[in-house]
């Protein structure tokens, strides 16, 4: 019975070691959440509407809130069709170049500072242009999310059984349509979701926008090849400020950058069917 | 060109995965309009030969396929057909069944004949989807809906819907792969009834690893094993007087 306890007790002490590892790996999160809503709340409820409407003399975040969205969209116009088709290249000839590259890409770019790709559109849009502008700052949030768009797109086509690939060929369908009519369509969850969690992940970024789309805070944006706000870069400007007032304004701006986050993906999330076999 | 009296001729066949030396010259005729069985051991290489015959081996880059295969007289590999002609006029049965998920029980017979425009008008398209689920003996179960996905099919059904996908093409051969591997009792006999009624017009290649399946369903047999054909000929023949005592052997489940 001795062997039995020891081993019993064993166990049990590992179990408790690794509830509390992941309770400190998870708490940060809550806690951020927990605050960002508790601090928020009150400069949401004190402020009013104007918040989310007015421009910074009104005390409101709107032009940066436009400034997202207006990043986010351009961002994925421009990038997703490319990196849709390099997915579906690497997929087709995984063991070409460019099929070995995207792969090996996504590894680089996780552990690219995403800085730097500011710093290279900066060279090539922002110095020949003179100016900060939303294309710039689009244009930087595009290159960071191609490679997750492409290899996201690579993999859930990669998950569907070769059985279907098989049976669209043995039918007398080409190459082309069987990935476009039938690859494509069935990993539709998986490679939707995957756009999704791109959009996401630019759509909060912070430091490829400092020199590229500059900030505009006091109007809205009237043109694209204008300096242009976004929600992260006013907190990081904001927090930065020794003013209380902007400090709460901050908060106030990083509730609603969690709101649309869980208002607009969340659903969409869920939106998004499996295709059923 | 002259049609042949047969429907396919292996000449010489090898079939190579990188250096594994999987099918090893194999020569075989089959006859039009029969069932013609492929039976022998799991991993013996039956998946691979039937793969063969419409070219479907083209989609992985390490195969090597030595020897020639005629359809009706054509060879498949060299100039005479491009392998799209080949799929077409050699229909394939798997061994899941595998409807396209993404696509209603109608759209899933559709496909083909659209993506080969082998109908004019959409009126002749609800035609031939009625004709070719009503051989596969499918349409009573399915005419009320059509445009449902296939996932609320059983097994049987599901594999009965991929038969009529390619009935529907009219191909010249249907080779089946282990049809009725994954399917249950009650459904296999009717798939097994459906190869027997589809002979009348085409000719029937099936690939099974369970002789007594062999013996209910087909006129001739080859028996193939570790890539290389034992023995071939009339099904009676080969069941009641094997020649070799490999076959003997298999026959009374003495070989694994
Ligand atoms: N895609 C493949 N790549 C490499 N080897 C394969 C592949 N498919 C089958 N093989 C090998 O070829 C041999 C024959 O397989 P297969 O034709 O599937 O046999 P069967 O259908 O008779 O069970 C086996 O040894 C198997 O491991
Ligand atoms: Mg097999």
């Amino acid at each position: 019975m001795y062997q039995f306890d020891m081993r019993r007790i064993k166990e049990y002490s590992f179990l408790g070691v690794i509830s509390l590892l992941s309770f400190f790996m998870i708490f940060p999160l809550f806690h951020i959440i927990f605050t960002v809503f508790v601090d928020g709340i009150g400069t949401l409820v004190s402020t009013g509407p104007v918040f989310i409407t007015g421009t910074l003399d009104d005390g409101g975040i709107g032009p940066a809130i436009l400034g997202t969205l207006i990043l986010s969209f351009f961002a994925s116009l421009i990038g997703i069709p490319i990196a849709f088709a390099v997915g579906v290249y690497a997929y087709e000839y995984p063991y070409s170049v460019i099929g070995k590259a995207t792969t090996a890409l996504l590894e680089i770019t996780q552990e690219f500072p995403t800085i730097l790709v500011g710093l290279f559109v900066t060279q090539i849009l922002v110095l020949p242009m003179g100016t900060y502008s939303a294309i710039a700052g689009a244009f930087a949030l595009a290159i960071i999310l191609m490679p997750y768009v492409a290899v996201y797109t690579k993999e859930a086509m990669s998950q569907i059984p070769f059985s279907f690939r098989e049976a669209a060929f043995s039918l007398g369908v080409t190459k082309v349509k069987t990935v476009f009519l039938i690859i494509a369509p069935i990993a539709k969850r998986g490679i939707l979701t995957g756009l999704l969690i791109s959009v996401a992940k630019v759509a909060g970024e912070t430091a490829p926008l400092l020199f590229t789309a500059g900030g505009l805070y006091q109007t809205y944006p009237d043109s694209l090849t204008q300096p242009v706000g976004a929600i992260p870069l006013l907190i990081y400007t904001l927090v930065q400020s020794p003013s209380p007032a902007d400090h709460a304004m901050a908060w106030g701006a990083s509730l609603v950058l969690l709101l649309i986050f869980l208002a607009a993906f969340i659903p969409l999330r869920l939106s998004i069917k499996e295709v059923r076999m | 060109m002259s049609e042949s009296e047969y429907a396919i001729e292996v000449e010489n066949l090898n079939i190579y995965y990188g250096n594994n030396h999987v099918i090893k010259s194999i020569n075989l005729k089959i006859p039009q309009k029969t069932v013609f069985a492929i039976m022998g051991p799991s991993g013996c290489g039956k998946s691979t030969m039937l793969r063969s015959f419409n070219r479907l081996l083209d989609l992985n880059k390490n195969v090597r396929v030595n020897g020639s295969v005629h359809l009706f007289g054509r060879d498949i590999y060299t100039g005479d057909m491009d392998s799209v002609e080949v799929r077409r006029e050699v229909g394939m049965v798997f061994q899941y069944p595998n409807p396209f998920p993404h696509l209603s029980i109608y759209n899933n017979i559709a496909l083909g004949l659209k993506m080969n425009k082998l109908v004019k008008s959409d009126k002749e398209l609800d035609e031939r989807i009625e004709w070719a689920l009503k051989k596969a003996g499918l349409w009573e179960e399915v005419k009320h809906r059509l445009n449902d996905y296939p996932s609320g099919l059983s097994g049987g059904q599901r594999q009965r819907l991929v038969i009529a996908r390619v009935i529907a093409m009219k191909p010249k051969v249907i080779m089946m792969d282990e049809p009725t591997a994954n399917i249950d009792p009650v459904g296999s006999k009717k798939i097994e009834d459906l190869i027997f009624e589809l002979k009348k017009d085409y000719t029937i290649v099936l690939v099974t690893h369970n002789p007594a399946q062999a013996a209910r369903v087909s006129d001739y047999v080859a028996f193939i094993y570790l890539g290389e054909l034992v023995e071939a000929g009339e099904t009676g023949k080969i069941f009641t007087a094997p020649e070799s005592k490999l076959t003997e052997k298999y026959l009374t489940g003495k070989l694994v």
